[in-house]
């Protein structure tokens, strides 16, 4: 406590006024009291005379504990108690009858307030309940937006008809498939989970993959509004389920995405193509430039063209492709180099066909496919590795059924999604966990 | 004072009854607003259709024509001469009615045909006219070894025209002769038809076609030159190439227009294997010299010449 300052002049602490006791009127007659109206007075005075009430307010024992000292007082007869002056400060209550009809009003007051307080709370809990909903059946509306993607995942591959079906393989599918699920209620997408069981109808007269252009074409026409096909393989994982298909790529698709093969070209293809034939537009390295004419999204791993999250749009152009990108014939020359049936075709016809050049881009890997550790060599490769802290969308744990562990993989990767998206709770605890680990040490 | 009925309301109104909806003052109000709406969706209307006619796709420039006839020519397989009535008929015939030729040479192709036979040559020569002429609409490709007999007739009149094109369509039969189970779609509109193509009684007649430039140009041309099929060793190369495609891709079906053969395609009396009434008439617009370059009895020349001159006659008497 600062000495500069007057002491507290409250009564009851007689001691601290300097000089109180000699100064006091009646110093003879009574013995120094709480109830002495010249204290109270120069305690009423220095108060208005601007000393801040902080130093003056519970700051030792004796103001701390004034209201018990006092209690055990003798008080006297017309005496002013110091607690008149208090009293209008609103420290006390339940006297007289003035505060009653002020009650009364108060009640109005309190009532009226309750009320907005209860519809606050249930505007409150409506947000809480009911406001997710709410925004997923806007974005799933015609007006959303929503209703132009719809997401295709490969499931139950093989159906077990080569080799029997474990509890991890189907753990891997429960995973993945409840990952796209949450993710696609979210935005209002739609989901397509196809089943991919072998059939005899593919698997002779190097039938082999066209599965996966039929489903296509069967989920377009299932789906007549809807513009984008994103196909997904059964081994991913989405990360990132904040992400919009709108907001991640397709908004930006001009800015991200690249026509140019030679950007990132580890197939070798040429390009532009050069014959002297080609018109202007297939001859350009970039095509037309304008992003709407891109049907067909994919990105490029080490190995060339990836199709594990590729996207497909809803046009002529599309139906060609998908039409040509199976034929008997070159099937028929090709299917022992084509190990990987699909996605081997597909390079083989962007390599050999100008005009599907102009309406397929390429997105860096990471946007939509980065590969676990292992895949596409054992170095860690920033273009084509997810990287913690990165916020990769998407995992494709592509090739982590020869050698890997891909229920293992997807695991890890779902609780690492989980824990780089969990709520302001989680966060809280965990920095409050980190702090104390910093300040304690320990576990 | 009692009445018999009660009184008439009078004009006051009660006060806390509604007033009516419409007042007289609101209805003019509304009527201003909606004619004022309507004034600034005109304008905005106007507007955009002015700027969008801007960024929209150019206009083709004056003097383009709207077909281009593309002959590819072996100049070392043909005498001078003769490749030079060949395309004195053809320049007559392009003059008359505003059509460009395309004279290309196959020895251009030759980089890109590999091992595959020469025949393969077409398929580059139309996608080279397609970029050499970018805003014509029609790429009529005709054999070298055949005549314009008729060069009154216009190919709008006699083909392109929508009606016309309706009623020469050939619906529901097999696209490859004789028996394919493959057959043209029954309900095609000539408006989606970019391929028009005849037949005779063996094949896919790839000498007389006519295609519509545009995205399904590039595509079918870039899929009927591919390499694997190239490589693939059809006993008839290029066409039955085309079978192939024709048959087992339904997006070049949906565009193919199959045409009764004297169309565009009327073969000569010693040309073997024309299709049912595909044998030339007086009148007909051209006549092919059908396997006149692959046959070592016949000559081409010499069956030319006969027509060659009948067809300067009629151009005399003109």
């Amino acid at each position: 406590m600062s000495l500069t300052r007057s002491p507290s002049p409250r009564p009851g602490g007689g001691w601290s006024s300097p000089g109180s006791g000699t100064s006091t009127p009646h110093a003879g007659l009574y013995p120094s009291s709480p109830s002495d109206p010249w204290l109270a007075a120069k305690a009423k005075s220095d108060e208005v005379r601007g000393y801040p009430s902080f130093s003056t307010r519970n700051n030792g024992f004796f103001s701390r504990s004034k209201r018990q000292i006092t209690a055990t007082l003798p008080r006297f007869r017309g005496a002013r108690s110091p607690r008149a002056y208090s009293e209008k400060d609103g420290y006390t209550h339940g006297r007289g009858r003035g505060w009653r009809s002020m009650w009364f009003g108060r009640t109005v007051l309190r009532r009226r307030r309750a009320r907005f307080l209860l519809a606050l709370g249930f505007l409150l809990l409506g947000y809480l309940f009911f406001w997710t909903s709410f925004v997923e059946i806007f974005r799933r509306s015609t007006f959303g937006g929503g209703r132009k993607f719809v997401i295709i995942l490969e499931s139950n591959i093989e159906g077990g008809v080569m080799e029997w079906k474990g509890a991890r393989e189907w753990a891997i599918e429960r995973n993945s498939v409840s990952n796209k699920k949450d993710y696609a209620q979210r935005w209002g997408y739609r989901l397509e989970t196809v089943n991919m069981l072998a059939k005899k109808r593919y698997s002779h007269e190097w039938r082999e993959g066209w599965e996966k252009v039929d489903i296509l074409r069967e989920t377009m026409r299932k789906y007549p509004d809807a513009e984008w096909f994103w196909w997904l393989d059964l081994n991913t994982f989405i990360m990132e389920p904040s992400y919009s298909l709108q907001k991640h790529l397709f908004s930006r698709l001009g800015e991200i995405s690249y026509r140019d093969i030679n950007e990132y070209n580890p197939l070798n293809i040429t390009h532009p193509p050069v014959q002297l034939y080609l018109d202007e537009l297939s001859r350009s390295a970039a095509g037309d430039n304008n992003p709407s004419s891109i049907h067909f999204l994919l990105s490029q791993d080490c190995g060339g063209f990836n199709l594990g999250s590729f996207f497909v749009h809803r046009s002529l152009w599309s139906e060609r492709l998908l039409d040509i990108w199976w034929d008997p014939l070159t099937y028929e020359q090709r299917h022992m180099q084509w190990e990987h049936k699909e996605q081997d075709a597909l390079e083989y016809i962007y390599a050999s066909q100008p005009w599907v050049r102009n309406s397929v881009a390429f997105v860096p890997q990471r946007y939509i496919n980065s590969f676990p550790p292992g895949a596409c060599g054992d170095e860690m490769d920033p273009k084509v590795h997810y990287m913690e802290g990165g916020r990769d969308f998407l995992v494709n744990m592509a090739g982590c059924d020869f050698g890997r562990d891909c229920w293992d993989e997807m695991y890890q990767y779902r609780e690492y999604s989980a824990w780089l998206n969990r709520g302001l709770w989680e966060r809280v605890k965990d920095g409050y966990d980190d702090m104390h680990y910093a300040i304690f040490g320990g576990s | 004072m009692q009445f018999a009925l009660p009184p008439r309301k009078g004009p006051a109104v009660a006060p806390y009854s509604r007033s009516p909806f419409l007042t007289y003052q609101r209805r003019k109000q509304l009527k201003a607003l909606g004619v004022l709406s309507i004034a600034l969706l005109a304008i905005f209307f106007l507007l955009s259709q002015l700027f969008y006619s801007s960024t929209g796709t150019t206009a083709a420039p004056i003097g383009t024509s709207s077909l281009v006839i593309v002959t590819v020519l072996d100049r070392t397989l043909y005498s001078d001469g003769y490749l030079q009535k060949i395309t004195q008929n053809r320049e007559d015939y392009a003059q008359r009615h505003g059509y460009t030729n395309f004279f290309a040479n196959l020895s251009d192709y030759d980089s890109y045909l590999g091992s595959a036979p020469r025949s393969w040559g077409i398929v580059p020569a139309v996608r080279h006219a397609m970029a050499a002429y970018p805003s014509s609409t029609y790429f009529f490709h005709l054999d070298p070894n055949a005549l314009f007999m008729d060069p009154s007739k216009t190919l709008e009149s006699h083909l392109l025209d929508k009606h016309r094109l309706e009623a020469l369509m050939r619906r529901d039969v097999p696209v490859v002769p004789p028996d394919s189970i493959i057959k043209t779609f029954v309900h095609l509109l000539p408006e989606d038809i970019d391929l028009m193509i005849t037949t005779d009684a063996e094949d896919l007649d790839t000498g007389s076609f006519i295609l519509r430039q545009g995205d399904f140009a590039r595509f079918f041309l870039d899929t009927w030159f591919d390499p694997l099929y190239r490589s693939y060793n059809f006993a008839k190369a290029e066409t039955h190439t085309l079978e192939h495609i024709v048959q087992w891709h339904p997006t070049v079906l949906a565009r193919l227009a199959l045409i009764p053969q004297r169309v565009i395609n009327a073969y000569s009396k010693d040309s073997p294997a024309a299709g049912v009434d595909g044998i030339y008439k007086e009148g007909d617009l051209i006549i092919r010299f059908f396997g006149c370059d692959t046959d070592p009895k016949r000559s081409c020349e010499s069956e030319l010449d006969r027509y060659y001159n009948l067809w300067m006659k009629k151009l005399k008497v003109e």
